[in-house]
């Protein structure tokens, strides 16, 4: 096996399939790369067994064959060689030699009968979505999910299909976020799969602000991701997602409706001086007005002052200032809306123009 | 400062008696059965003569003195009547550091001018002790808490011993080197082997000496024997830490059995926390083995609680784990939990917490558990063993 690459072409692809080989491994296998050529083509292979990468490029050589480099010095030497190099990759025995300009490497291998695959998905739901869309979805909710939570299904993003929509749902318990985007899905059962959070991060990372479309393929246990060069494969969570309409407030009492970007800034400045572990927040309604206060443990206080539209009664509820902030943040609209029942219900805030994204969050007692 | 230290002459025993008049200058001897390793908890005047005393194994105090009357303990009698004797003191003080359910340090240093001298207001207390609940005490009153201790303990039954501020040392200097706050038979060798036998003789020796000889805690002792105590006395209100313990008649070594045990000890950790009004922050375990050897184990919650559900399953946790490297049959077991505050915690609501194992829903189990109890005696209503 002899191949030359160029050093442009392939370190895009090389560190997107490097990012899920993590630093330390069980298996000494899961920190290379494989690397595969067949039929002028090299595929590039990165697992951690939960979510596999695979990037394809063109090359020009006649030869095939299969090896496993090291993930990270391989990477790291692709980098550190200078703009527009040429690399020469030829195999000798059981070492890799890297020929570029004056400088020469030799890598230990490992052989490639030995590199984990995920078998083909089975049967497998398709469908296509522009990555702009899917890339939506998971900004728009990711920020809620759980990190590592007894509850292991809330570590992850939950994909709910239906005929008509795609939506995404995250929550880490004291919070959800809930987003959804037009689809035309080939299922008749709606459907509810759930992404575990490693997959969720690298596939974010892979998307781009693009109408170009993302193929899906949903298997039992798998789902798959084939963009234009590069294909990301995640395991799924087996678990079962909490009901999550049943939190949503239908039809809640007290409406808040304000500017978003002066509400954002004021419960911004206000955090400052909040509990660093609690972030406990206390929001104070009155005709027209909300009141946020925030003290911390040194005794030092914060009060904002907000013209809003609100015509209920006067009214106290507690909240964590950070699950605000986030969804504050994550809507678009100029103008949004609070929707709350009481102090001890969770509260619902979306957008005015953009009713696609939704933000539950429960309250604090303080 | 005038601190006092009260301490119930006999208190097992003369509640005992108080309970049953019969039993009136005979000896009586309260403790675990001796077929089950059982010790002397306590014994009546009339049986110390005998050479009886507390923490004897109870084969050999029935052999010192067989005709004793001997009697389990009722521990729930003796911890309300312990109780009663705390609402006394509270006359006085609200400084009150109970060391057991029959002693307490108070410190009377604020109450001089409502009530009179440290001396008047123990007289009172003793008083209102042998008026109101017909039993006995013992009083020790010194400027800090390790003279005080020893004077109560100098003219025991019915003692009343005062340290004046200006004759510590003639009070502290013909006393024995093992009045010597934690010297014990090992110290006490050593001293022996100096040929050091009163703490006059301690006094006599310069610090570095003592610090060369015992280290740090040669340093304690000099400043002992010169009868300082910089101490403060810790009122319950003030408490570090809320926790049970257990030492089983014979070594457990069933897994279920320590978890039972756990389980109701961990149930009355919370009811003290929520009777004391308390939340805690750290559940904390302690297993002894047949040889000895002490384990403990610690786990900081997210939030500080007084909930019986939330302590008995950290306190399991902790438990599993331990019992996860070792099979060693158990002789002690506590549970205990410390990171105390009075301000309930901030508590963030969970979306999905429906059932029964909502915090609001524990809560009211909790209360409803407590308002049981406290009506128709400790106990009487308990968890099932369903945690997991």
């Amino acid at each position: 096996m002899n191949i030359t690459l160029e050093r442009e072409s392939l370190l895009r692809p090389l560190q997107a399939v490097g990012s899920v080989v993590e630093r330390r491994q069980t298996l000494p296998i899961l920190s290379n790369i494989l690397f595969s050529i067949d039929g002028g083509k090299l595929t590039l292979t990165g697992t951690d067994l939960e979510v596999e990468m695979v990037a394809q490029l063109p090359v020009e050589t006649p030869d095939s064959g299969d090896i496993t480099l090291p993930a990270k010095k391989f990477i790291d030497i692709c980098r550190a060689l200078p703009e527009n190099a040429r690399l020469d990759l030829k195999l000798e025995q059981d070492k890799a030699i890297i020929r570029s300009g004056r400088s020469r490497f030799t890598l230990a291998t490992m052989p490639a009968a030995e590199f984990p695959n995920i078998d083909p998905i089975e049967s497998p739901l398709e469908f296509s979505i522009s990555q702009q869309q899917l890339k939506k979805l998971i900004e728009q909710t990711q920020f809620s999910m759980a990190q590592q939570d007894v509850r292991y299904y809330l570590n992850g993003l939950m994909l709910e299909l239906s005929q008509n929509v795609l939506r995404a749902v995250a929550t880490d318990g004291h919070r959800l976020a809930v987003c959804e985007v037009d689809a035309e899905l080939p299922i008749t059962e709606p459907r509810q799969v759930i992404l575990p959070r490693k997959g969720v991060t690298e596939l974010m990372r892979l998307l781009e602000e693009s109408e170009t479309t993302a193929r899906i393929q949903l298997g039992e246990n798998h789902i798959r991701v084939e963009l234009p060069d590069i294909s990301f494969t995640s395991k799924l969570i087996d678990g079962k997602f909490p009901d999550y309409q049943q939190v949503i407030p239908k039809d809640p009492a007290r409406i808040v409706t304000c500017e978003r970007q002066p509400l954002y800034e004021a419960l911004h400045r206000a955090a400052v001086l909040s509990n660093e572990k609690y972030r406990g927040m206390r929001l104070t309604l009155s005709a027209n007005q909300l009141k946020a206060t925030v003290h911390n443990p040194e005794q030092e206080e914060a009060e904002e002052e907000l013209e809003v539209s609100y015509d209920g009664d006067e009214f106290e509820i507690g909240f964590n200032v950070s699950y605000f902030l986030d969804a504050l943040s994550a809507l678009k609209s100029d103008q949004v809306t609070i929707g709350m029942i009481d102090a001890n219900h969770s509260c619902l805030i979306q957008g005015n123009e953009d009713h696609n994204s939704r933000y539950v969050i429960m309250p604090m007692r303080l | 400062m005038a601190i006092l230290h009260v301490d119930m002459d006999a208190f097992y025993a003369s509640v005992e008696v108080r309970e049953n008049p019969a039993l009136a200058g005979r000896p009586v001897i309260v403790g675990g059965a001796a077929e089950g390793r059982g010790v002397v908890a306590a014994a009546s005047y009339a049986a110390r003569k005998f050479g009886v005393h507390s923490a004897m194994p109870m084969a050999r105090a029935l052999r010192l003195c067989p005709d004793a009357v001997q009697l389990p303990p009722r521990l729930a009698l003796y911890s309300e009547i312990s109780q009663q004797i705390r609402a006394i003191f509270a006359r006085y003080t609200p400084e009150i550091e109970p060391l057991s359910l029959d002693e307490a340090f108070l410190d009377v240093t604020a109450s001089e001018t409502l009530f009179g001298s440290p001396v008047t207001i123990a007289r009172r207390i003793k008083q209102d002790i042998r008026d109101e609940l017909s039993l006995v005490a013992s009083v020790g009153i010194a400027p800090n808490k390790f003279l005080a201790k020893i004077a109560s303990d100098l003219d025991k039954p019915d003692g009343l011993v005062e340290v004046p501020t200006d004759g510590i040392q003639v009070f502290l200097d013909p006393l024995p080197v093992t009045r010597l706050w934690g010297v014990g038979k090992v110290t006490g060798g050593e001293f022996d082997r100096l040929g050091i036998k009163t703490i006059a003789q301690v006094r006599g020796l310069s610090r570095e000496f003592l610090q060369r000889e015992f280290g740090k805690f040669g340093l304690h002792l000099w400043e002992l024997a010169h009868g300082r105590d910089p101490r403060p006395v810790v009122s319950d209100h003030q408490a570090k830490s809320i926790s049970m313990e257990n030492t089983f008649a014979v070594d457990v070594g069933d897994k279920a059995i320590l978890r039972a045990w756990l389980m109701d000890m961990g149930e009355q950790v919370a009811y003290r926390l929520r009777r004391q009004d308390f939340y805690g922050r750290t559940v904390q375990i302690k297993l002894r083995f047949a040889d000895f050897k002490t384990l403990t184990r610690a786990h900081t919650l997210d939030t500080a609680t007084r909930s019986t559900r939330e302590i008995c399953q950290a306190a399991l946790t902790l438990l599993d784990d331990a019992l996860s490297v070792t099979s060693a049959p158990v002789r002690l077991l506590g549970v205990g939990v410390t990171g105390l505050c009075d301000e309930p915690p901030v508590q963030q609501g969970d979306l999905f917490a429906g059932g029964e194992t909502a915090p609001d829903k524990q809560r009211e189990l909790d209360e409803l558990a407590d308002a049981i109890n406290n009506r128709f005696g400790k106990q009487q209503l308990r968890r099932g063993g369903g945690f997991h």
